[in-house]
């Protein structure tokens, strides 16, 4: 299952948005990975390291690809924080 | 014997201390033969400091929230997802089955994620800090170390370090601690927010040259001049404590030869108010109303911004109260408001341009609550200036907008009076316009932080541009000179409220250019004060004289530093 995002967050996925985006990756038991568009490189979207390291900024596309029962969900959740402006919860 | 290194000054305040170095990472010794190490029990080991490190951040977190804020506090959930990264658990793992105890285990692990952050540019590398950060509470933990207590140093203490961790600086405490310096570090590294946020003097980067400073010795740390002195001047050391402890004047600060300049403060806060007083601010020479606007969900209506406007001037019931209009842009999100992400927020829709603009009720709502303040008892000292204005048909436009509000409020039969207006200068555009701008007004305000950032274009938060930001090169100070002189000419007033304007070494270049008013933080005013009385207008116009034909900063440093001796 598989599913493409653009990143809305300000700070793109660093700093809290990346916390976040780990986070709810981990939540669920199925395996997602997370990869620019553009590029074919994908990542353990359960890893911090990971997932800062690619360097995705504001306005960037991402493709998710979530393998598992939970699949749906779990690209739903994420699907959400990469939406979602980084403020909402303040 | 003075020895005086250069780093980043990240706030504009100073403090004298003695000093201590904190030194966080002890050195590992060689790891025992791997027959020796039982993998389990160091996998074990190893679970059992991550746990504690989890509870400790936590912990870490909440205190930051309560200290100094919610933004500052979320650096420890990124630590937290550092600490759970399977990657660096594989990597641990690995190293405890090649034979290696958990501690070593964990340094090896952590190298090549450091190495891989500290290669990359901006905010990427200090990932790397945060990395070290994890990895040394880590090693601490496991070295079966408790925290060094940072929050329980001797009072007068100046912290200096390789670098400071956000777990570090989060538990100075500003009572006992006069100020910090550290060998690496930018003005947007951790530390450097933090020290803001609890406005503790503080230089970062000043190199290795900082190594060579014994513990014990006193120091001066100085965010102004960006620099670390040890065994300071008398004269430096009086005018660092002077913030704190010199004479406060409450009367106004004179020249020899009697010209007055205004000394007022700069707020950001209500909260801020007692200080200014207590300080002897003639006055509020810029107060930000952001604050007014800033986490919460709704903007604050005409009453709540009436309530406070009315407040700080009632506080300052015999002098000049500026008010700057909001002054936001896409650095400084605010949930209620439309802020479209800016390819390059500072030269972007902000300050006039967004109240001219998608804010216009917004700014409508605060005139509003101007006028009605302009009117109230201690409103005669009222003063409105507009941010960011780069055209005169801008200015047109902010000030057609206080006519229809002044009119509405006439029609409605609420009584309101229209205050002195001004606006800041802060684009070479209002450098170059500054006579027409000045025409149609009371007053200019030069904010030198921004001016210098757009007259040098260099961003005032990027550490590798900082020594072009810096409002001695002699184009800001020509820009500010055509200013002076541009609004002198029209009958308007003229002040500066940048941190140029707090530094007490800068006073005279400043009087002798001219400023009718001056405006900082509250610290500075004692110490500014001071250094206008002193000061000689004669010898001042003759050092302006020579600074202005300097052709280099280095040159204008010069004439600086032997003042009227070189005369």
């Amino acid at each position: 299952m598989e599913r493409t995002v653009t990143v809305v967050p300000e700070a793109g996925l660093h700093a809290r948005p990346a916390s976040k985006f780990v986070q709810a990756a981990n939540e669920f038991d199925a395996v997602v990975t997370i990869a620019p568009a553009d590029d074919g490189e994908s990542v353990n979207a359960g890893s911090m390291l990971a997932v800062t390291g690619l360097n995705v900024e504001h306005g960037d596309v991402v493709r998710l690809v979530a393998e598992g029962e939970d699949a749906e969900k779990a690209l739903d959740a994420l699907e959400g924080v990469l939406s979602s402006p980084e403020d909402d919860d303040r | 014997m003075t020895t005086e290194l250069d780093g980043t000054g990240v706030t504009p305040l100073s403090g004298v201390g003695t000093a201590l170095w904190y030194e966080p990472d002890a050195d590992l010794p060689e790891p025992p033969a791997s027959e020796t190490v039982d993998a389990d029990v160091e996998r074990a080991a190893f679970e059992q400091a991550r746990g504690r490190a989890h509870e400790e951040l936590e912990c870490e977190r909440e205190r930051v929230r309560e200290r100094v804020g919610k933004n500052e506090a979320e650096v420890f959930d990124a630590h937290v997802q550092f600490l759970k990264d399977p990657q660096i658990t594989d990597a641990v793992e690995e190293a405890i089955d090649d034979g290696l105890p958990a501690a070593h285990a964990v340094r090896r692990a952590f190298e090549d994620p450091i190495e891989q952050f500290e290669g990359m540019q901006g905010r990427m590398a200090e990932r790397a800090d945060d990395l070290r950060d994890v990895r040394d509470r880590l090693l601490r933990i496991l070295a079966g170390g408790d925290r060094t207590d940072l929050a329980d140093l001797p009072e007068g203490t100046v912290l200096l370090a390789d670098r400071l961790a956000p777990s570090d600086t989060a538990q100075l405490d500003p009572e006992r601690v006069v100020g910090f310096a550290t060998v690496t570090g930018g003005r947007t590294s951790h530390a450097a927010i933090f020290a803001r946020s609890l406005a503790l003097p503080a230089v970062v980067g000043v190199g290795q040259a900082l190594r060579d400073i014994p513990a014990g010795e006193e120091i001066l740390v100085d965010g102004v001049k960006s620099t670390v002195t040890v065994d300071p001047a008398t004269e430096a050391r009086k005018r660092a404590v002077g913030g704190l402890d010199a004479e406060v004047r409450y009367e106004p600060a004179e020249t020899s030869d009697g010209k007055e300049v205004e000394v007022a403060v700069n707020l950001g806060t209500l909260a801020e108010v007692n200080a200014a007083v207590e300080r002897g601010a003639d006055g509020v020479g810029l107060l930000r109303t952001e604050f007014l606007f800033l986490d919460r969900e709704t903007p604050p209506d005409e009453d709540e911004q009436y309530k406070a406007y009315t407040k700080v001037l009632s506080r300052f019931p015999e002098s000049q109260v500026v008010v700057r209009t909001f002054d936001v842009g896409g650095d400084k999100p605010i949930p209620y408001l439309d802020q479209p992400a800016e390819e390059n927020p500072f030269l972007g829709e902000r300050g006039i341009r967004r109240s001219l603009g998608p804010d216009v009720d917004l700014f409508e709502t605060q005139l509003r609550a101007l006028l009605r303040a302009a009117e109230s008892e201690h409103g005669d000292g009222l003063a409105v200036m507009f941010p960011l204005v780069a055209t005169v048909e801008e200015l047109d436009a902010a000030l057609d907008c206080v006519e229809t509000v002044a009119a509405d409020l006439t029609a409605e039969g609420v009584l309101h009076e229209v205050p002195d207006l001004g606006a800041m200068v802060e684009t070479p555009a209002a450098t170059f316009m500054a006579g027409e701008l000045a025409d149609r007004l009371d007053f200019l305000s030069i904010g030198t932080n921004d001016l210098t950032q757009y007259v040098m274009a260099a961003d005032r938060e990027n550490d590798h541009v900082a020594d072009l930001h810096d409002p001695l090169h002699p184009p800001v100070l020509r820009a500010i000179r055509r200013t002076v002189e541009a609004g002198h000419g029209r009958n308007a007033w003229v002040g500066m409220c940048g941190e140029m304007a707090g530094d007490p070494d800068l006073s005279e270049l400043l009087v002798g250019l001219g400023l009718d008013e001056l405006s900082m933080s509250a610290v500075t005013i004692p110490a500014v004060k001071a250094t206008v009385s002193e000061t000689d207008a004669g010898r001042a116009h003759a050092l302006v004289d020579r600074a202005l034909a300097a052709e280099s900063r280095e040159e204008v440093r010069d004439v600086l530093s032997d003042g009227g001796d070189g005369l």
